[in-house]
């Protein structure tokens, strides 16, 4: 579909070349929307920053702590951060080129590496994509399972920014709870497919094989947890430490959230409604019930509230997944067509929506494009620190929750 | 603040007895690929191209698989998964200094720096084997590589591996950085001269704490 003329709540999604021309994606009133890419914008250069004892604090690639290699450039006078500015690109791969060639089965190992805490969603949005191109739809049974990894894949993450959070604060017994969810959760998920990251598991056409725990293993786990968790949220929120650092911290008013074409949990904490699962649903998201999760305020607070919505939010919808696994048998996998053919695909990734354009030549890649939620929300990060000081800094970056390797590819 | 003590008394222990003591594998652990019966192979079968057929002999190069399992899902017959843990026998007890070690990331996924994240969580907690993660490289005894490495991060890799004082080891933490893997970029092997290879696709924590683990016998 191409139009020329898009109305009001048109948001880009990503920009690309497809045959060697330039074209624009837009979502737009719960579908996605190509059109020829207008010329970009001129972009004026940045005024330097210049005063006393202003200076230029360089933070990575190399940063203290075990994190992904990620530059961020400060300009301070001390305390507050007057401007800041991310350099990206330091682990770029090449991941998109890699899948040039590749059989569509076999493109799933390297798409399920180019965010690899993400894996089960980019797989998820690759083999949606391959299916479309090829007019083949995953058996129910397989999409079934996507939804029981990717939940519990998004627990893990939102898990992983919760125990950040807490350990920034240096609340060390909420960190360690944190951290003992998140490692439960990894764990179930090497039980179900062999791998903590739920890799190999998803290929175009469905998914490799049936979990391989029964159910009622995961339904305990779940109620455990859930119990687990209402106690520790309330207990994480009444701490006056902790929310005293998310209160207020890192604004972001809804007006340049949308501007910027935010996404994910980012974009839900500032009061936009926005989730591939319910946009534009995908597979068994079409038949399960779910709420998008909001909050009005914009700071770090309200984007760990969204995350601790989430998470309830999963468990339900794990439980709607289990329930429907339970009661009926069937095919995990169709073969796939050795055609030709392109079309994108979508999956709602703990960071936001992914979207994947893939062109298939008689069963192997042609070409491939990813835009991920890292991209878009990065851009958004700069902006973050309107009033903030630099020891903000970090309980700001994690309430983001990106990782470098889904903007670098 | 308080309360925050109780629930965590409440909880109890879940620290491994790892490595003093032998234990169970948590459910679905892919530990490694052995090689076993004979029959034919096609070398086609791996994606990352870590079998190799010569004359009726198969190989496997451990730094190249990712451990996706389709050589054992098609030839049960000669691959097998070895799902156990192995000790680096003794090292704790021989060695009476701590370590303290640290990680750069060369061009990863991002799943390698989770699962050595993982390592101070409750459930392995190093820090009770003297094992300490540095913010300055002039304070590590090890440095942890995880990705291959990407043109960017080459100066960066080497910058920090110089400053760090002897004696030191290199451990590569995955398959990307043991061999490149399916990121296509050159192992660490080809900037450094790598100590330890942690294959993986990303390795468990327990085989990242293994590989500590064999660095620190080195260094002893």
């Amino acid at each position: 579909m191409t139009m020329t003329r898009l109305g009001e709540g048109a948001r880009l999604v990503t920009t690309h070349r497809r045959g060697g021309e330039p074209v624009a994606t837009y979502a737009y009133r719960g579908q996605l929307v190509t059109v020829p890419a207008p010329p970009a914008p001129a972009v004026p250069a940045a005024l330097p920053l210049q005063g006393q004892d202003v200076f230029t604090l360089p933070y990575g690639p190399v940063r203290s702590g075990v994190f992904e290699a990620v530059q961020f450039v400060i300009e301070t006078g001390g305390e507050d951060v007057s401007r800041l500015s991310t350099r990206l690109g330091f682990k770029h791969r090449g991941m998109e080129a890699r899948l040039r060639g590749l059989d569509a089965d076999r493109g799933a190992y390297v798409a399920e590496r180019i965010a690899g805490i993400a894996s089960v969603a980019y797989a998820t949005a690759y083999a949606q994509a391959v299916e479309r191109a090829l007019g083949v739809e995953a058996p129910p049974r397989a999409q079934r399972w996507r939804v029981v990894y990717a939940e519990l894949e998004r627990i893990a993450n939102h898990l992983d920014v919760l125990a950040k959070e807490a350990e920034t604060a240096a609340l060390a017994v909420a960190t360690a709870r944190f951290n003992i969810h998140k490692e439960n959760v990894l764990r179930l998920q090497a039980a179900f497919t062999g791998s903590r990251f739920a890799r190999g598991v998803i290929v175009p056409g469905g998914v490799r094989a049936d979990g391989r725990v029964d159910l009622d293993a995961l339904l305990r786990v779940l109620d455990a947890f859930d119990g687990d968790l209402r106690h520790d949220r309330r207990m994480f929120l009444a701490t006056g430490s902790q929310a005293d650092r998310l209160v207020g911290t890192g604004v972001l008013p809804r007006e340049l959230v949308e501007r910027f074409g935010g996404v994910g949990p980012v974009a839900r904490g500032s009061g936009i409604s926005t989730d591939a699962r319910h946009e534009r649903p995908y597979g068994d998201y079409r038949r399960l019930g779910l709420e998008v999760i909001t909050e009005e305020a914009g700071d770090a607070m309200a984007r760990v509230l969204v995350r601790f919505g989430e998470l309830s939010e999963s468990v339900r919808i794990l439980r709607q997944a289990i329930d429907h696994l339970r009661r009926r048998n069937g095919e995990l996998r169709v073969a796939l067509p050795d055609a030709s053919g392109a079309a994108y695909g979508w999956a709602e990734a703990p960071q936001g929506e992914v979207v994947v354009w893939v062109e298939l030549d008689g069963g192997t890649i042609a070409d491939a494009h990813f835009a991920t939620p890292d991209t878009r929300n990065w851009a958004l990060f700069e902006h973050a620190f309107p009033s903030d000081v630099l020891t903000d800094f970090a309980f700001i970056e994690h309430s983001f929750g990106l990782t470098p390797a889904g903007a670098d590819r | 603040m308080l309360e925050w003590v109780y629930r965590g008394l409440r909880r109890g222990r879940v620290t491994t007895g790892y490595p003093h003591r032998d234990e169970e594998p948590f459910l679905g652990f892919r530990g490694h690929v052995d090689v076993i019966g004979d029959g034919p192979v096609s070398e086609s079968v791996c994606p990352t191209g870590a079998i190799t057929v010569q004359a009726g002999d198969v190989a496997l190069d451990r730094r190249r698989c990712i451990m996706c399992g389709e050589c054992v899902a098609r030839y049960p017959e000669r691959f097998a998964f070895h799902s156990t843990y192995e000790t680096a026998e003794g090292v704790v007890r021989e060695r009476r200094r701590s370590v303290h070690v640290r990680h750069v990331d060369a061009g990863s996924d991002g799943a390698e720096e989770w699962e050595i994240q993982a390592l101070t969580n409750p459930y392995y907690d190093v820090q009770r084997l003297g094992i300490f993660f540095t913010a300055s490289p002039r304070h590590a005894d090890i440095l942890l590589v995880t990705g291959g490495v990407t043109e960017p991060m080459r100066e960066p890799l080497l910058r920090t591996w110089a400053v760090m004082p002897a004696p030191k080891a290199v451990v590569a933490v995955g398959t990307d950085a043991c061999s490149g893997g399916l990121s296509g970029l050159p192992g660490v092997g080809s900037v450094l001269d790598v100590d330890v290879h942690v294959p993986g696709s990303p390795p468990s924590p327990i085989a990242i704490l293994h590989g500590i683990l064999l660095a620190m016998k080195g260094l002893a």
